[in-house]
C-alpha cells in the first residue's frame, strides 16, 4: 500500500490533482444551480470525512465504526460556542477539534487495548452512550430539539467581507478542507508516522518488538482521524445550520464514513475520493430524486422520479446493500478490482520468472 | 563472566496451574552465540517472549546489560538493543520487502532516507536487494524468515534472538542462514538461536542451554551436550551427534 | 422492599427473554467466530411475524411461535449458506461491517413495507398481573418466561444429548478437529445460525405482547445481547443463560433507581467496562 511510485508517476499525480482542484474552483465560480453546489459540498465533505477516518482505520487497520462520536462533538462545540457565546465558527471550530482530539485520547485508552471485532464494538458503545446521553442531558444540549441557527456571521478577511449566505462560499470552504484532508494524508503517508500506521496494522506484535510504541501511535492516528472529522462536524453545522444527537447516529454518520473509504479503497489517498464519488451522487439522489429534475436532467414526471420516490427514507437500506455486496465482491473496493485487473494485464504482458533454484 | 550482555536469573513463567518455564537461570557474554534447544513444549519460545517483554517472567529477572527489563514493553527492548524474529515469521504482508525493514530501520532514525539507505544495505546483507519492491505477502517461506532478520537486523541491535529461523527451509536455505549467523558473529553481534536442527546447533553455537518441560536440563558446550545423558533421553533416543 | 422485589423479578422474567437472545448470539459467534450484529433485526422479525399472525390471522402470540420459529430458522439458515458463509476467512472487522449491512438491509425493508408506525399486540392478559404477596407479577411476562424456560431446557438437551448437539458443539470448540472427525462443519454453521436466529425471532414474539414494535427495535436488543454475551463469555451457553438474567435484572434496578432514559445508557456502560475489565466474562472460553 506504500506504493513507490517512480517519481515521475508521483508528478502526474500531483498535476493532475492540481488540475482537478482548478476545475473545481471554475466550476464553482461559475454553476449557477444551487443543487449541484449542494453536491459538490456533501461531495468534499465525504471526501474530507473519508481521509480523516483513513488515518485510523485504513492506515492503522483500527476500524472506528463509533466516528460519528468525533463529527458530534465538532459540530456542537462549534454551534453552541456561536449560538451561546457568540464565538465566530472559524475560531469555534478549533476548540472543536481540539474537544474532539481530547475525546479520542480517553476513547483510545479505553479501546485500544481490545483488537478487531471488539474494538469495533467498543467503538460503536462509546458514539452511542455519547448520542443517548446528548438526547438526555437537555439542559446542556437541548435534548432531540438541538441547536437551530439563524445565519453564520461574515468574515472580515483582508478587508474583504465574505457573507456566508447561499451555497457558494460553503462550497469553496468544502473543497479547501477536502484538498487539505488529502495533503494531510500524502504527508502522513511519506512520513515515518505513515510506516509506523501501518506495520501496526499489518501486524501489531511484529510493529510493537520492532520498536513501535502501540498506544502512543494509535493515539497519534486516531487523534488526527478526530480532528479532521470534527472539522467536517463544525462545517456541517454551519452549513446545515442545525445539530441535533443524530450528530451522533450509527447509520447516519458512522457508516456511511467508513462506506465510502471501503467502496473506494481502503489504506488509500483515492480510496475516499473514489468512494464519494461513488456514494454521494447516490445518496443524494435517493435522498431527493427531484433534484435531478431541478437540475434539469429529469423530467418531473419521469419513471425513475416515481421509482426513487418512496425509497426516499429509506437511503440506509442502500447503505445496507452497498455494504454487503462490496465486503463480498469487493472487499479492496473500486480501487482493488482496478489494481487487481491492472496486475492480470500486466502479469499476462511479462515473462514468466525462472523457476526458483531446485533444492539441494 | 565479566560484564554478561544477558542475565537470566531464576525466570519461571506460569500460565494458571502450568509452569512453561521453572526457574531457569543462565548468562551470555557479549559476541556469543547461544543455542537453546528443547522437545517441542520445552518453553523455548516462552523465554523468548520473557526476555523480550512480550509478557514479563512471573518470578525472576532479566537483566540486559545490566538494566533490569521486567515488565518493559517489548518496544523499549527494541531500543535498547535487543530484538528478536518469530517462530512462525510475522512479514508485513501489504508492505514491499524493503518497507518492511525500514520499519525497522526507522526505530533507529527519523528521516526515511537514512531508513531506506540502512533497508538496503541489510537487504543486501541476507542477499534479498533485488527483491526489494516485491510485496512481502507474496514471498516464499525462505525468503520471509530471511526478511524477518533483515528487517530485525535494521533495528541495529546489540543482541539478535532467533527463533526456528530454520524452521521449513530447505537444506541449501538453512546453510545460508548459518553463514549469515555466522558472518554476523565475526561482525560482532551477539545472539540466541532457539533450533530444532541438531547439526545447523552444533555447528553455530559457542554454548547450548537445553530446556525441556520448562527447566533448564543442561548447559555446556556443543560436545558436552551432545553427549550429556540426560539430553539424550530428553529427546527420547535420538542420537544427538 | 417491595419496590426492589418488583423490580427483581421483573428483571428475571425480562432476563429469561433476554438470555434466549444471548444463546442464540454465543452460538452463533461459537460456531463460526462471527459476531453477528444483525441478531436484533432478527428478534424485530420476530415481533413483526407475530404481529401479522396476530393482526391477520388473530392468532395469540405464543401459539403462533409454530409458525414464527420455524420461519426465523429458515429465514437464519439461508443467511448463512447465502452470505455469512462466504466471509468466514474474511477479516472480523469486514464480518461485522457485513453483518451490520444485513441488519441495515432487515430493518430498512421492514421500514418500507409497514412504515415507522409503532405497532402493539393487545391481547386479553396484556396488561393482567397476578398478585404475589403484595407483589405484582405481570402475566404475559411470566408466561414469556415459563415458555423461556422450556425452550432453554429443550436447547441444553439437544446440545448435551443428541449427536447433532455434540456436534455442534464439537466443531464450537475446534473447527478443524471436528472436521477431521467427521463433521459436516459446514453443516453445523448453517444449523448454528438457524437455531441462533430461531431462538432471536422466538425472543421477539415473547416480548411482543409487552414491547412497541418498530423496525428499528433491533438495534437496542442487538447491545443489549452483546453485553450478554461477553458477560457471560463468548461462546458459553451458560454464561449467556446467567448474562441474560443478570443484565435484565440490572436494567430493571437501573429504571428504577437512576432514571428511566438513561437506562439503556447504562448497559452500554456496562458493556464497555466488560469489554475493558473482564472480557472473557464470567464463563468465557476465548480472550478479547
Amino acid at each position: 500500500m506504500i506504493a513507490r511510485p517512480h517519481r515521475g508517476v508521483a508528478l502526474v499525480w500531483i498535476l493532475v490533482g492540481l488540475a482537478a482542484v482548478a476545475f473545481l474552483v471554475v466550476f464553482g465560480l461559475v454553476v449557477k444551480k444551487p443543487y449541484v453546489l449542494h453536491m459538490g459540498i456533501m461531495l468534499f465533505q465525504a471526501i474530507l470525512l473519508g481521509q480523516a477516518w483513513n488515518v485510523i482505520g485504513g492506515y492503522t487497520g483500527q476500524y472506528s465504526v463509533g466516528h460519528a462520536a468525533y463529527f458530534g462533538v465538532g459540530a456542537y462545540t462549534t454551534i453552541m460556542l456561536l449560538m451561546t457565546h457568540g464565538i465566530a465558527p472559524w475560531w469555534g471550530i478549533w476548540l472543536g477539534m481540539g474537544n474532539a482530539v481530547l475525546l479520542s485520547l480517553v476513547i483510545g485508552s479505553i479501546t485500544f487495548r481490545l483488537r478487531g471485532p471488539y474494538f469495533v464494538l467498543a467503538s460503536i458503545s462509546v458514539a452511542e452512550i455519547i448520542r443517548l446521553a446528548a438526547l438526555h442531558f437537555k439542559d446542556f444540549t437541548r435534548g432531540a430539539e438541538g441547536f437551530l441557527l439563524d445565519a453564520v456571521p461574515s468574515l472580515h478577511l483582508l478587508g474583504a467581507e465574505i457573507d456566508f449566505v447561499g451555497k457558494r462560499p460553503f462550497y469553496f470552504v468544502a473543497l479547501g478542507l477536502a484538498v487539505a484532508s488529502v495533503i494531510a494524508n500524502w504527508a502522513v503517508e511519506r512520513s515515518k508516522l505513515g510506516y509506523y500506521f501501518q506495520a501496526i496494522r499489518e501486524d501489531q506484535d511484529a510493529a510493537h518488538s520492532l520498536g513501535i510504541n502501540l498506544t502512543a501511535y494509535k493515539n497519534v492516528a486516531l487523534a488526527i482521524s478526530a480532528a479532521f472529522t470534527a472539522l467536517a462536524g463544525g462545517f456541517s453545522a454551519m452549513y446545515v445550520k442545525w445539530v441535533d444527537p443524530n450528530a451522533f447516529s450509527l447509520p447516519e454518520v458512522s457508516i456511511p464514513i467508513v462506506l465510502t473509504v471501503i467502496i473506494g479503497g481502503i489504506g488509500t489517498i483515492a480510496g475516499p475520493v473514489v468512494g464519494a464519488m461513488v456514494l454521494v451522487p447516490l445518496q443524494e439522489i435517493l435522498r431527493n430524486p427531484k433534484g435531478l429534475v431541478q437540475v434539469g436532467i429529469l423530467s418531473p414526471d419521469s419513471s425513475v422520479v416515481t421509482f426513487l420516490a418512496p425509497f426516499a427514507n429509506a437511503h440506509q437500506l442502500f447503505y445496507g446493500v452497498l455494504v454487503v455486496v462490496v465486503i463480498l465482491f469487493a472487499p479492496d473496493g473500486v480501487l482493488g478490482v482496478i489494481r487487481s485487473s491492472l496486475r492480470k494485464t500486466q502479469r499476462r504482458a511479462e515473462p514468466r520468472p525462472a523457476a526458483p533454484a531446485a533444492p539441494a | 563472566m565479566a560484564d554478561p550482555i544477558l542475565q537470566i536469573q531464576h525466570v519461571s513463567k506460569f500460565f494458571g496451574g502450568l509452569a512453561a518455564n521453572a526457574d531457569v537461570s543462565f548468562e551470555m557474554e557479549l559476541g556469543m552465540i547461544m543455542g537453546l534447544i528443547g522437545p517441542n513444549g520445552a518453553g523455548k519460545t516462552t523465554l523468548f517472549n520473557c526476555i523480550t517483554g512480550y509478557y514479563p517472567p512471573s518470578r525472576g529477572d532479566v537483566l540486559f546489560k545490566g538494566v533490569r527489563l521486567n515488565g518493559l514493553q517489548p518496544d523499549a527492548v527494541c531500543r535498547l538493543g535487543m530484538v528478536r524474529t518469530w517462530q512462525k515469521v510475522k512479514p508485513l504482508a501489504k508492505l514491499s520487502v524493503i518497507d518492511n525493514v525500514m520499519v525497522g530501520a526507522l526505530a533507529r532514525t527519523r528521516k526515511l532516507s537514512v531508513a531506506r539507505e540502512v533497508a538496503m544495505e541489510q537487504l543486501r546483507v541476507v542477499r534479498m536487494e533485488h527483491k526489494a519492491e516485491f510485496l512481502a505477502g507474496g514471498l516464499p517461506i525462505g525468503e520471509r524468515k530471511k526478511l524477518e532478520v533483515a528487517r530485525a537486523l535494521a533495528t541495529k541491535p546489540e543482541l539478535l534472538l532467533l527463533d526456528e529461523v530454520m524452521g521449513g527451509l530447505n537444506p541449501s536455505e538453512s546453510d545460508e542462514i548459518i553463514q549469515l549467523i555466522l558472518e554476523l558473529k565475526k561482525a560482532g553481534l551477539t545472539q540466541m538461536v532457539i533450533e530444532h536442527d541438531m547439526k545447523a546447533i552444533m555447528r553455530i553455537s559457542d554454548r547450548i542451554v537445553v530446556l525441556n518441560s520448562g527447566e533448564k536440563l543442561a548447559e555446556g558446550g556443543p560436545r558436552e551436550i551432545a553427549d550429556h545423558p540426560e539430553v539424550i533421553k530428553a529427546y527420547l533416543g535420538e542420537r544427538v551427534e | 422492599m417491595t419496590v426492589f422485589l418488583q423490580s427483581v423479578i421483573s428483571g428475571i422474567l425480562v432476563g429469561g427473554v433476554y438470555a434466549l437472545v444471548g444463546i442464540g448470539l454465543t452460538m452463533i459467534f461459537g460456531v463460526m467466530r462471527v459476531i453477528n450484529f444483525a441478531h436484533g433485526d432478527l428478534l424485530m422479525l420476530g415481533m413483526y411475524v407475530t404481529w401479522r399472525a396476530f393482526d391477520g390471522l388473530g392468532m395469540d402470540p405464543f401459539l403462533s411461535l409454530v409458525i414464527t420459529a420455524p420461519a426465523l430458522f429458515l429465514w437464519g439458515a439461508f443467511l448463512q449458506s447465502a452470505v455469512i458463509n462466504r466471509v468466514l476467512n474474511a477479516l472480523p472487522q469486514n464480518q461485522i461491517l457485513l453483518t451490520i449491512g444485513l441488519g441495515l438491509i432487515m430493518s430498512n425493508s421492514v421500514m418500507l413495507i409497514y412504515t415507522s408506525d409503532y405497532r402493539i399486540i393487545t391481547t386479553s392478559y396484556s396488561s393482567a398481573s397476578y398478585s404475589l404477596g403484595g407483589l405484582s407479577i405481570s402475566q404475559p411476562l411470566l408466561y414469556a418466561f415459563l415458555v423461556t424456560v422450556a425452550i432453554t431446557v429443550a436447547l441444553y438437551w439437544f446440545l448435551l444429548r443428541t449427536d447433532t448437539g455434540q456436534a455442534i458443539r464439537a466443531t464450537a470448540q475446534d473447527r478443524e478437529a471436528a472436521q477431521l472427525m467427521g463433521i459436516d462443519v459446514r453443516a453445523m454453521s448453517v444449523l448454528a445460525f438457524g437455531i441462533g436466529a430461531a431462538l432471536a425471532g422466538t425472543a421477539g414474539a415473547l416480548i411482543s405482547p409487552t414491547y412497541y414494535i418498530f423496525p428499528q427495535v433491533g438495534g437496542v436488543f442487538t447491545l443489549k445481547a452483546f453485553v450478554i454475551v461477553v458477560l457471560g463469555g463468548m461462546g458459553s451457553v451458560v454464561g449467556a443463560t446467567l448474562g441474560g438474567i443478570i443484565i435484565g435484572v440490572t436494567e430493571s434496578l437501573a429504571a428504577v433507581y437512576i432514571a428511566s432514559g438513561l437506562k439503556e445508557l447504562v448497559v452500554f456502560v456496562l458493556f464497555l467496562a466488560l469489554l475493558l475489565f473482564k472480557p472473557s466474562g464470567l464463563l468465557g472460553k476465548t480472550r478479547a
